[in-house]
């Protein structure tokens, strides 16, 4: 949801969809390496990381691939505090993000929703 | 933790032996054993069958099962901690409060937030090639038993960090949920975001991609991984 922040803030337009369907093409600069680095490495496809990896750093430079990477792993932890606490999107967030949530399919990740879907 | 040549931050390689180092040892609720035995419980995880089949099947509630383990926790825990590893977008409230009657809150949160940091770490040096490093070698020591008590009813699962919100200019509070969730055990939140801080930053990110692409990373993660926030 901050990605809508970023753009609004640069006043460039990204596609939110992208962060939900592959195919899209996201308007963020590099999308397609970042997508394909963050997914093999979110999955621990570690093989597919060490290829993408070399490619990616002569497209992008080494200093960015490492440090897409750092915001990846970063998050792969802290994706799990929130889903191990439930702790409830910021009411600002809440608020300002009803539709984009349905849109995007995101409103399907709400904790109460997960519950009443696996128990 | 890093070799010289990786363009990695001094921060960030700071940040994580120290994160290594306060694993080993005691914690709030557990002995540094047993926090070392959380990371490596979290990475058999990753190869362990039954989690597989659960991961891949329609509910996680729709298999039973035995998990590969090695570890000396308690069963509920190593079931805790290999679910937070290999599906965290499919737990659930349900999920939580049969944990918690095994588990007190406090050491509930203690476990998510060294499961969580490991992951960080670990997630890092796999994904530059390294492989994991070496789990560090537990000290001794009792746990102090230091929660906090004022932490407060927020809507999470868990107690939450007390805190007067302001609005940031980030279009955020101040302190946003996710920053409050560990912190019924203080010295837990202080693991888990001593380990994550020098990654990301809300605004004026200290990397060299910019904003938007470290959001764009985050998001595909989030979507990746089912994370609502």
């Amino acid at each position: 949801m901050l990605l809508r922040a970023s753009g609004e803030q640069t006043d460039k337009t990204y596609d939110l969809n992208s962060v939900t369907s592959e195919n899209l093409d996201s308007g963020v600069e590099h999308g397609d390496w970042l997508r394909k680095l963050t997914e093999a490495t979110i999955r621990g496809d570690w093989l597919t990381v060490g290829e993408v990896r070399p490619q990616a750093e002569v497209e992008m430079g080494t200093q960015k691939v490492v440090d897409a990477l750092t915001v990846a792993s970063a998050f792969n932890g802290i994706t799990r505090v929130a889903d191990a606490t439930g702790i409830p999107l910021d009411s600002t967030t809440a608020e300002a993000t009803t539709e984009m949530r349905d849109t995007t399919g995101i409103q399907q990740f709400d904790y109460g929703a997960k519950t009443e879907r696996y128990g | 933790m890093y070799p010289d040549h990786l363009p990695l931050r001094e921060n960030l390689k700071e940040a994580h032996s120290a994160a290594w180092d306060a694993i080993a040892g005691p914690g709030d609720f557990l002995t540094g054993n047993a926090r070392v035995d959380v990371i490596q419980t979290a990475r058999e995880a990753l190869t362990c069958a039954f989690c597989d089949k659960r991961k891949n099947a329609l509910s996680p509630n729709a298999v039973t099962g035995e998990h590969e383990t090695d570890s000396e926790l308690d069963p509920v825990v190593v079931d805790m901690i290999h679910r937070i590893r290999t599906d965290p977008g499919r737990l659930t409230r349900s999920w939580f409060d049969e944990v918690t009657r095994v588990i007190s809150k406090e050491e509930y949160v203690e476990i998510v937030a060294v499961v969580a940091s490991s992951v960080i770490i670990d997630t890092l040096h796999n994904a530059l090639g390294l492989g994991v490093p070496p789990a560090p070698l537990p000290r001794r020591g009792r746990p102090d038993g230091q929660s906090n008590p004022a932490a407060v009813d927020g809507g999470a699962w868990v107690p939450i960090l007390a805190v007067n919100q302001e609005m940031a200019d980030t279009g955020l509070p101040n302190v946003p949920n996710i920053a409050r969730a560990l912190g019924l055990v203080p010295n837990a939140l202080n693991l888990f975001f001593g380990t994550f801080r020098p990654h990301y930053a809300l605004k004026d990110i200290p990397l060299s991609i910019s904003q938007a692409q470290a959001e764009f990373v985050a998001a595909r993660v989030s979507a990746i991984n089912e994370c609502f926030y």
